[in-house]
Protein backbone atom coordinates (compact mmCIF):
# COMPACT_ATOMS: atom_id res chain seq x y z
CA UNK A 1 0.00 0.00 0.00
CA UNK A 2 1.01 3.49 -0.53
CA UNK A 3 2.17 5.12 2.57
CA UNK A 4 0.73 8.36 1.36
CA UNK A 5 -2.24 7.46 1.19
CA UNK A 6 -5.11 5.82 3.14
CA UNK A 7 -8.20 4.64 2.21
CA UNK A 8 -10.86 2.61 4.29
CA UNK A 9 -13.88 1.74 4.69
CA UNK A 10 -16.25 1.48 7.67
CA UNK A 11 -19.91 0.84 8.79
CA UNK A 12 -21.48 3.94 10.84
CA UNK A 13 -21.04 2.30 14.01
CA UNK A 14 -19.09 3.68 17.03
CA UNK A 15 -17.59 0.46 17.80
CA UNK A 16 -15.53 0.84 14.06
CA UNK A 17 -14.28 4.19 15.10
CA UNK A 18 -11.02 2.22 16.80
CA UNK A 19 -10.28 0.52 13.87
CA UNK A 20 -10.16 4.06 11.85
CA UNK A 21 -8.21 5.65 14.36
CA UNK A 22 -5.52 3.03 14.42
CA UNK A 23 -5.77 3.58 9.86
CA UNK A 24 -5.03 7.04 10.56
CA UNK A 25 -2.14 6.54 13.02
CA UNK A 26 -0.76 4.16 10.49
CA UNK A 27 -1.07 6.58 7.93
CA UNK A 28 0.35 9.34 9.32
CA UNK A 29 3.58 8.25 10.24
CA UNK A 30 4.10 6.24 6.88
CA UNK A 31 3.20 9.88 5.47
CA UNK A 32 5.36 11.28 8.11
CA UNK A 33 3.02 13.64 10.04
CA UNK A 34 4.30 16.17 12.55
CA UNK A 35 2.54 14.90 15.57
CA UNK A 36 0.25 17.56 15.32
CA UNK A 37 -0.59 17.33 12.24
CA UNK A 38 -1.61 13.60 13.23
CA UNK A 39 -3.52 14.71 15.87
CA UNK A 40 -5.55 17.07 14.10
CA UNK A 41 -6.01 14.39 11.33
CA UNK A 42 -7.41 11.94 13.67
CA UNK A 43 -9.71 14.53 15.53
CA UNK A 44 -11.24 16.05 12.15
CA UNK A 45 -12.06 12.67 10.91
CA UNK A 46 -13.37 11.05 14.21
CA UNK A 47 -15.19 13.79 14.77
CA UNK A 48 -16.87 13.53 11.42
CA UNK A 49 -17.15 9.64 11.37
CA UNK A 50 -18.78 9.59 14.47
CA UNK A 51 -20.97 12.53 13.81
CA UNK A 52 -22.57 9.89 10.82
CA UNK A 53 -22.34 7.01 13.51
CA UNK A 54 -24.29 8.72 16.21
CA UNK A 55 -26.89 10.76 14.28
CA UNK A 56 -27.00 9.77 10.34
CA UNK A 57 -30.00 7.25 10.65
CA UNK A 58 -30.61 5.14 7.46
CA UNK A 59 -26.49 5.50 6.81
CA UNK A 60 -24.82 1.99 5.60
CA UNK A 61 -20.78 3.08 4.66
CA UNK A 62 -18.29 5.81 5.35
CA UNK A 63 -15.56 5.93 3.64
CA UNK A 64 -12.23 8.02 4.47
CA UNK A 65 -9.76 8.62 1.95
CA UNK A 66 -6.73 11.00 3.07
CA UNK A 67 -3.12 11.41 1.22
CA UNK A 68 -0.18 13.52 1.71
CA UNK A 69 1.17 16.26 -1.02
CA UNK A 70 3.94 18.06 -0.39
CA UNK A 71 2.83 20.05 2.87
CA UNK A 72 -0.89 19.34 2.78
CA UNK A 73 -2.98 16.53 3.49
CA UNK A 74 -6.30 15.95 1.66
CA UNK A 75 -9.01 14.55 3.33
CA UNK A 76 -12.03 12.97 2.02
CA UNK A 77 -15.40 11.99 4.31
CA UNK A 78 -18.22 10.49 2.67
CA UNK A 79 -21.51 8.47 3.83
CA UNK A 80 -24.51 8.03 2.28
CA UNK A 81 -27.11 9.46 5.49
CA UNK A 82 -29.20 11.62 5.11
CA UNK A 83 -28.58 14.68 3.56
CA UNK A 84 -26.43 16.86 6.14
CA UNK A 85 -23.82 19.53 6.23
CA UNK A 86 -21.57 19.27 9.03
CA UNK A 87 -20.49 22.78 8.49
CA UNK A 88 -23.81 24.78 9.25
CA UNK A 89 -23.26 23.73 13.34
CA UNK A 90 -23.82 26.52 15.60
CA UNK A 91 -20.20 27.47 17.42
CA UNK A 92 -20.09 25.87 20.73
CA UNK A 93 -20.24 29.11 23.61
CA UNK A 94 -16.26 28.58 24.21
CA UNK A 95 -16.29 31.49 27.38
CA UNK A 96 -18.45 29.25 29.20
CA UNK A 97 -17.87 28.14 33.09
CA UNK A 98 -18.13 24.26 33.88
CA UNK A 99 -21.95 24.65 35.34
CA UNK A 100 -23.08 25.54 32.23
CA UNK A 101 -20.60 24.61 29.07
CA UNK A 102 -22.08 22.33 27.55
CA UNK A 103 -19.75 20.43 24.34
CA UNK A 104 -22.26 20.32 21.65
CA UNK A 105 -20.71 21.47 18.67
CA UNK A 106 -17.57 21.05 19.56
CA UNK A 107 -16.27 18.28 16.97
CA UNK A 108 -17.22 20.69 14.32
CA UNK A 109 -15.43 23.37 16.30
CA UNK A 110 -12.47 21.34 15.45
CA UNK A 111 -13.00 20.70 12.02
CA UNK A 112 -12.98 25.01 11.63
CA UNK A 113 -9.99 25.42 13.57
CA UNK A 114 -7.76 22.55 12.68
CA UNK A 115 -7.97 22.92 8.83
CA UNK A 116 -6.66 25.17 6.30
CA UNK A 117 -10.11 24.61 4.21
CA UNK A 118 -13.05 22.30 4.94
CA UNK A 119 -16.23 22.53 2.06
CA UNK A 120 -19.48 20.33 2.31
CA UNK A 121 -21.41 18.82 -0.95
CA UNK A 122 -24.13 16.41 -1.38
CA UNK A 123 -23.17 14.77 -4.71
CA UNK A 124 -24.87 11.25 -5.98
CA UNK A 125 -27.38 10.57 -3.09
CA UNK A 126 -23.74 11.38 -0.76
CA UNK A 127 -22.28 13.77 2.09
CA UNK A 128 -19.02 14.85 0.39
CA UNK A 129 -16.84 16.25 3.02
CA UNK A 130 -13.28 17.51 1.91
CA UNK A 131 -10.78 19.28 4.00
CA UNK A 132 -6.93 20.44 3.81
CA UNK A 133 -4.99 20.04 6.80
CA UNK A 134 -1.54 20.69 7.58
CA UNK A 135 1.30 17.89 6.82
CA UNK A 136 4.15 19.74 9.40
CA UNK B 1 -7.85 2.59 27.46
CA UNK B 2 -6.29 1.22 30.61
CA UNK B 3 -6.46 2.69 33.87
CA UNK B 4 -4.43 2.55 37.33
CA UNK B 5 -5.45 4.16 40.15
CA UNK B 6 -3.13 4.87 43.36
CA UNK B 7 -3.91 6.73 46.45
CA UNK B 8 -2.23 9.92 47.54
CA UNK B 9 -3.28 10.42 50.78
CA UNK B 10 -7.22 11.03 50.61
CA UNK B 11 -6.79 11.88 47.17
CA UNK B 12 -7.02 9.40 43.97
CA UNK B 13 -5.32 9.41 40.50
CA UNK B 14 -5.75 7.70 37.86
CA UNK B 15 -3.57 7.35 35.43
CA UNK B 16 -5.34 7.11 32.13
CA UNK B 17 -2.93 5.25 29.39
CA UNK B 18 -4.30 4.89 25.60
CA UNK B 19 -7.03 7.15 23.77
CA UNK B 20 -9.84 9.09 25.12
CA UNK B 21 -12.03 8.98 22.04
CA UNK B 22 -15.71 8.31 21.25
CA UNK B 23 -15.19 4.36 21.88
CA UNK B 24 -13.52 4.81 25.08
CA UNK B 25 -15.84 7.85 26.78
CA UNK B 26 -18.40 5.42 28.25
CA UNK B 27 -16.26 3.38 30.43
CA UNK B 28 -13.43 5.66 31.37
CA UNK B 29 -16.86 8.21 32.52
CA UNK B 30 -18.41 5.48 34.68
CA UNK B 31 -14.84 4.64 35.86
CA UNK B 32 -13.75 8.45 36.51
CA UNK B 33 -17.10 9.39 38.92
CA UNK B 34 -16.95 6.17 40.97
CA UNK B 35 -13.63 7.22 41.78
CA UNK B 36 -14.77 10.62 42.75
CA UNK B 37 -17.58 9.07 45.08
CA UNK B 38 -14.68 8.11 47.02
CA UNK B 39 -13.19 11.58 47.18
CA UNK B 40 -10.64 13.91 44.92
CA UNK B 41 -9.25 12.74 42.26
CA UNK B 42 -6.57 13.50 39.78
CA UNK B 43 -6.29 12.29 36.16
CA UNK B 44 -3.01 11.60 35.34
CA UNK B 45 -3.24 11.42 31.59
CA UNK B 46 0.74 11.22 31.00
CA UNK B 47 -0.25 8.18 28.81
CA UNK B 48 -3.19 9.51 27.05
CA UNK B 49 -1.95 10.56 23.09
CA UNK B 50 -5.19 11.78 21.85
CA UNK B 51 -8.44 13.40 23.16
CA UNK B 52 -11.74 13.97 21.25
CA UNK B 53 -14.85 16.01 22.25
CA UNK B 54 -16.42 12.73 23.49
CA UNK B 55 -13.79 12.77 25.93
CA UNK B 56 -13.82 16.36 26.98
CA UNK B 57 -17.30 15.78 27.53
CA UNK B 58 -16.25 12.84 30.01
CA UNK B 59 -13.81 15.22 31.95
CA UNK B 60 -16.33 17.98 31.51
CA UNK B 61 -18.75 15.37 33.60
CA UNK B 62 -15.90 15.18 36.41
CA UNK B 63 -15.73 18.48 36.79
CA UNK B 64 -19.48 18.88 37.33
CA UNK B 65 -19.77 16.11 39.77
CA UNK B 66 -16.77 17.06 41.47
CA UNK B 67 -18.45 20.41 42.37
CA UNK B 68 -21.71 19.27 42.99
CA UNK B 69 -19.97 17.07 45.87
CA UNK B 70 -17.65 19.83 46.92
CA UNK B 71 -14.41 17.68 46.22
CA UNK B 72 -11.22 18.42 44.08
CA UNK B 73 -10.64 17.45 40.14
CA UNK B 74 -7.96 18.38 38.27
CA UNK B 75 -5.95 16.70 35.06
CA UNK B 76 -2.51 16.70 35.26
CA UNK B 77 0.19 15.46 32.31
CA UNK B 78 -0.93 16.38 29.27
CA UNK B 79 1.21 15.60 25.99
CA UNK B 80 1.30 19.02 23.90
CA UNK B 81 -1.23 17.55 20.84
CA UNK B 82 -3.88 16.67 23.38
CA UNK B 83 -3.13 20.43 25.81
CA UNK B 84 -3.86 21.91 22.42
CA UNK B 85 -7.15 20.39 22.02
CA UNK B 86 -7.57 21.47 25.69
CA UNK B 87 -6.75 25.34 24.67
CA UNK B 88 -8.44 25.37 20.95
CA UNK B 89 -11.73 23.82 23.15
CA UNK B 90 -11.71 26.44 25.81
CA UNK B 91 -11.87 23.82 28.58
CA UNK B 92 -7.94 24.52 29.90
CA UNK B 93 -9.87 27.56 31.47
CA UNK B 94 -12.51 25.66 33.01
CA UNK B 95 -10.98 22.10 34.17
CA UNK B 96 -7.63 22.83 36.38
CA UNK B 97 -4.51 21.75 34.63
CA UNK B 98 -0.99 20.79 36.14
CA UNK B 99 2.15 19.99 34.69
CA UNK B 100 2.68 17.30 36.86
CA UNK B 101 1.12 15.09 39.20
CA UNK B 102 3.38 16.75 41.96
CA UNK B 103 1.55 19.75 41.22
CA UNK B 104 -1.60 18.53 40.87
CA UNK B 105 -1.26 17.23 44.22
CA UNK B 106 0.26 20.04 46.07
CA UNK B 107 -2.71 22.50 44.46
CA UNK B 108 -5.17 19.90 46.49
Amino acid sequence: MDAAALRHEMPPEVDALPALLDRLEEFAEGAGLSPRAAQHLALVTEELAANVAMHAAGATLVTVEASRQGDSVHLLIEDDGPPFDPLSVAEPDLDAGVETRDVGGLGVHFVRRMTREAHYERRDGRNRLTALLDAG
Amino acid sequence: MQIAENREGATTIASLEGRLDTATAPATEEKLLSLLDAGPLVADMTGVRYVSSAGLRVLLKAAKQARTKGVGFSVCGLQPAVREVFEISGFDKIIPLHATRADALAAG
